[in-house]
């Protein structure tokens, strides 16, 4: 019997045991090689033919994929090979040289990843047209998704992958040297010593996450923290304590806790509370790395996703606020505009905006602003008839603007960069004061068309005729327009009416956010499928560690059902203690960035959250009844 | 008297008709309240296979083990559980003590099972600890004490409860002679003081002459039985001896 063949019947007997091994495997193939088919692809190739972001995109989110899947692989194989210690153990008393042994476990290993390697590579393109669809759905575009087969794919994810199994392989190789026969055969029998909790180091781990947080929420621009020590740096910063404080928290605070709990005997001495108390705090010390790696990831997870997500969420919005109207442009010729009118479908309104385009004397507002600081600006002007006028259609509120005043529509405002508008006044070139009464952040004339507009009262406007360039623009409104149509008319008028579209200003925001939406989801599917794997490996070594005090109790009398209680409360704090840290640490991250964009993301993000939570609840689920499966299976055997 | 246990007429046998094996058959005694019994033979006899019966863990193929009257095996599910927290207490080879919690934890993990109150919880442990001699134990973590110690600390566990019956399984199996006579003695006191009623599986002829009475099995049935009564426990150990020599047993394992 050669060792190629020992190898093979190994798996061929053991293939329950070998089953999520080598499921773990699968599913990070297919994860990257249905990626890098989608890459490789010429339907999203020539879609995205104008936007070559989207191909770095790729590329970065390829190289992010790899790291991860050997990551995970990595893991995988050493929980693997921690339950497979006795039998190698045994081939080496039976006095199988260690060389062989090792090569044993080098071909064996070898074999797994060739095998999942073409399943997983024939799984990954069955999958590759549902989420190319899915892709070009978020995209906006309206094509049908084909089945491509890609030989560039296929070779990368091969290369890649059989790296990853020559490290792992040469790893099982490795194992008999690495350890004494002794350890091989009780691979986990030593007695943990008991955590002693700090309540140095637990304040000192709590320290650390709110620095982080605080320098997290400082403004960007503004705080004299960030321009003090760099933007890398603080960002560098922010990351490390989080990390650290989170690992300090896993590692003292929760032993702590539950260390406080310990001493409530009152409560601990009833049922199986004693015991889940206890084996938490058992493990949860041994478990810090873990737990930290888990909240990390999570939050990793959360906080990309929420933010991309977000974006998507609030695209239309952004474009509603940016092209109020959904096409607008400046009349130049009666000809153009028949055309245009030809075109046109029903339309909910198609109105004739009389405005002035007047350059201000503005020094009063250039000392407020940090960046732009030109004395000089032009504004369009309109008068509250128009306004009102155009309110109206678009379903926004009337205003009412006294003479001498006005009010600045200027969407863009930022209170950090922009001006204080409120009672300060601009002078025409011929020294007629203006002082704005108020600002809006919403405007009735499509900003890249008309720029910022100021409204002034209905005679202001007339006196003000003469002082400056007289503007006719031609604002239409329609229901669900498509781009289509958006493109015919922007053939028919010249490039000078400064042509302003929303169908196709929302297609240009949907397409980069879309890809980003799906390489965000994308990756955040395979982090949290990751995750969940992680702390499923990890709860099922340990029930099989301690199925035989399972057993024991068991025979004490306790029933099924208070088992089954004190094994999802101990996995329910192994899985949500980590998710809560992670959420919350998203939770800031996402708050500094919708501060740093001036958007409410509170919504799409809360979606994000829960679906998040519930898939992993699943995965909590999962768990339990394995572990459950494994000490009912383990008492029914043992009597 | 009543006796607390009676086994009648079992017989059990594995596998299927045509290959099957029968570990025990024909096998009936009584226990009374208050006795120290000994069940020995060879490997193989099937004294394991009669401790989880008794245990409620295994149940016969015929006949029935009646139990203060009841017979335990029509017991099902959560009043077999419940049957089992209240009237048996185990002692096993290999301590089977939960690493995670002290000692003092182990030992008040059936109270807290059976929801006594926490008040009284202390006090039944220290009393039990104190038969045991593991009072300064007590906060120390299994990992921290010796094999003896573990095994006094499992009895503790097991007796702590007030049990009807404790079943030990080779409860000195796994260790030295010394702390095997120190468990053993304790066992003893507890019966002559308490009127603990126990029922030690062993195939040591030095830890059987501890019992009050002695049940012999071979090949699945019974052999013989012989009682203690006033003998010192030297002369026992000689007669224990003399029955294995006729009956086949582990001599061997005796010195």
């Amino acid at each position: 019997m050669t060792l190629f063949s020992l190898a093979r019947k190994n798996i061929a007997r053991n293939l329950s045991q070998y089953f999520l091994y080598i499921a773990s495997m699968v599913f990070s193939i297919i994860i990257y090689f249905t990626f890098v088919t989608l890459k490789y692809s010429d339907a999203v190739a020539e879609q995205t033919a104008s936007s070559q972001k989207l191909g770095s995109l790729m590329s970065g989110a390829a190289v992010i994929l790899i790291f991860f899947v050997a990551i995970f692989i990595a893991y995988s194989n050493s929980f693997f090979m921690k339950k497979r210690k006795k039998e190698v153990a045994l081939y080496a008393l039976l006095g199988v040289r260690n060389r062989q042994i090792g090569f044993m476990l080098f071909f064996e290993n070898l074999l797994l990843g060739l095998v999942s390697l073409v399943v997983g590579i024939l799984l990954g393109f069955l999958c590759s047209k549902g989420f190319m669809t899915i892709l070009i759905y978020l995209m906006g575009y309206d094509v049908i998704a084909p089945f491509t087969f890609s030989g560039a794919a296929v070779l990368n994810t091969s290369i890649v992958f059989l790296i990853i199994f020559l490290v792992t392989s040469f790893q099982g190789y490795r194992l008999i040297y690495q350890f004494k026969l002794i350890d091989l055969f009780h691979a986990s029998k030593k007695g943990e010593a008991a955590p002693k909790p700090s309540m140095i180091v637990a304040f000192l781990g709590i320290f650390l996450i709110v620095i982080g947080y605080w320098l997290a929420m400082q403004d960007l621009f503004t705080s004299k923290v960030w321009e003090k020590i760099g933007f890398l740096m603080t960002a560098l910063i922010i990351l490390t304590t989080v990390i650290a404080g989170t690992f300090l928290l896993f590692h003292s605070v929760t032993g702590f806790v539950l260390a406080v709990i310990k001493k409530n005997e009152k409560w601990l001495w009833k049922g199986l509370h004693l015991m889940t108390v206890s084996q938490l705090l058992y493990r949860i010390r041994g478990n810090a790395r873990t737990l930290t790696v888990i909240a990390v990831l999570s939050a990793t997870t959360v906080t990309a996703g929420g933010a991309v997500y977000g974006l998507y969420y609030n695209a239309n919005d952004q474009v509603m606020n940016v092209d109020p109207n959904t096409f607008m442009y400046q009349q130049t010729d009666a000809k153009s505009d028949q055309q245009v009118s030809a075109i046109l479908p029903d339309t909910k309104y198609d109105e004739n905006v009389e405005a002035l385009s007047i350059t201000f004397n503005t020094k009063e507002l250039s000392e407020e602003s940090a960046f732009d600081n030109s004395d000089k600006r032009i504004y369009t002007v309109i008068d509250e008839r128009t306004y009102n006028k155009l309110a109206d259609v678009q379903g926004k509120e009337a205003l009412h603007v006294n003479h001498g005043k006005a009010v600045i529509l200027d969407i863009g405002y930022d209170k950090r960069f922009s001006p204080e508008y409120k009672d300060k006044t601009i002078r025409t070139e011929d020294n007629t004061a203006i002082t704005f009464q108020s600002f809006k952040t919403q405007t009735v004339l499509n900003a890249k068309t008309a720029g910022i507009a100021v409204v002034v009262s209905n005679d202001q406007f007339k006196s003000l005729q003469k002082e400056g360039e007289a503007l006719n623009y031609r604002a239409i409104g329609v229901d669900q327009a498509s781009v289509d149509l958006s493109e015919k008319i922007s053939k028919q008028i010249p490039e000078e009416a400064l042509f302003s579209s929303a169908p196709q200003d929302f297609q240009a925001s949907i397409e980069s956010v879309g890809s980003l939406l799906f390489i965000g989801s994308f990756l955040g599917l395979v982090f949290l499928a990751a995750t969940g794997s992680i702390i499923y490996f990890k709860v099922l070594t340990e029930a099989e560690e301690d199925k035989s005090q399972y057993n024991m109790l068991h025979k004490m009398g306790v029933n099924a059902k208070e088992m089954r209680k004190s094994i999802a409360s101990q996995v329910f704090v192994i899985f949500f203690v980590p998710l809560a840290v992670g959420l919350l640490h998203s939770a800031v991250a996402l708050k500094a960035f919708s501060g740093l964009l001036m958007m409410n993301l509170a919504k799409p993000v809360l979606i994000w959250m829960i679906a998040y939570t519930i898939i992993y609840g699943l995965y909590y689920i999962l768990t339990v009844a394995s572990y459950n499966r494994i000490i009912t299976q383990n008492n029914k055997t043992e009597g | 008297m009543e006796p607390l246990l009676k086994v009648e007429n079992i017989k059990k046998t594995y596998g299927k008709s045509s290959a099957a094996y029968t570990a025990l058959e024909n096998i009936s005694f009584d226990i009374h309240a208050g006795e120290f019994v000994g069940i020995m033979g060879p490997s193989g006899a099937g004294k394991s296979t009669l401790l989880n019966m008794l245990a409620t863990i295994d149940s016969p193929t015929e006949g029935k083990i009646y139990m203060n009257d009841t017979s335990i095996h029509d017991m099902k599910g959560a009043d077999l559980t419940d049957f089992r927290r209240e009237n048996l207490g185990f002692i096993f080879q290999d301590y089977n003590l939960l690493d995670s919690l002290t000692v003092k934890e182990n030992i008040l993990l059936p109270l807290a099972i059976a929801k006594i109150p926490a008040k009284e919880i202390t006090a039944l442990v220290n009393r039990i600890a104190k038969v045991f001699g593991i009072e300064d134990l007590l906060a120390k973590y299994p990992y921290q004490i010796s094999g003896g110690q573990k095994q006094r600390t499992a009895a503790a566990r097991a007796l702590v409860t007030e049990p009807a019956l404790i079943l030990a399984d080779e409860p000195t199996g796994a260790l030295d002679s010394k702390s095997a006579t120190g468990l053993l003695e304790s066992l003893s006191e507890l019966n002559e003081n308490n009127n603990s009623t126990i029922m030690m599986v062993t195939h040591d002829a030095y830890a059987a002459s501890f019992c009050r009475r002695i049940i012999f099995i071979k090949d699945g049935t019974l052999s013989t039985e012989i009682y203690r009564r006033g003998q010192s426990r030297k002369a026992f150990f000689q007669e224990i001896m003399d029955v294995l020599a006729t009956i086949g047993g582990e001599v061997d394992d005796v010195i």
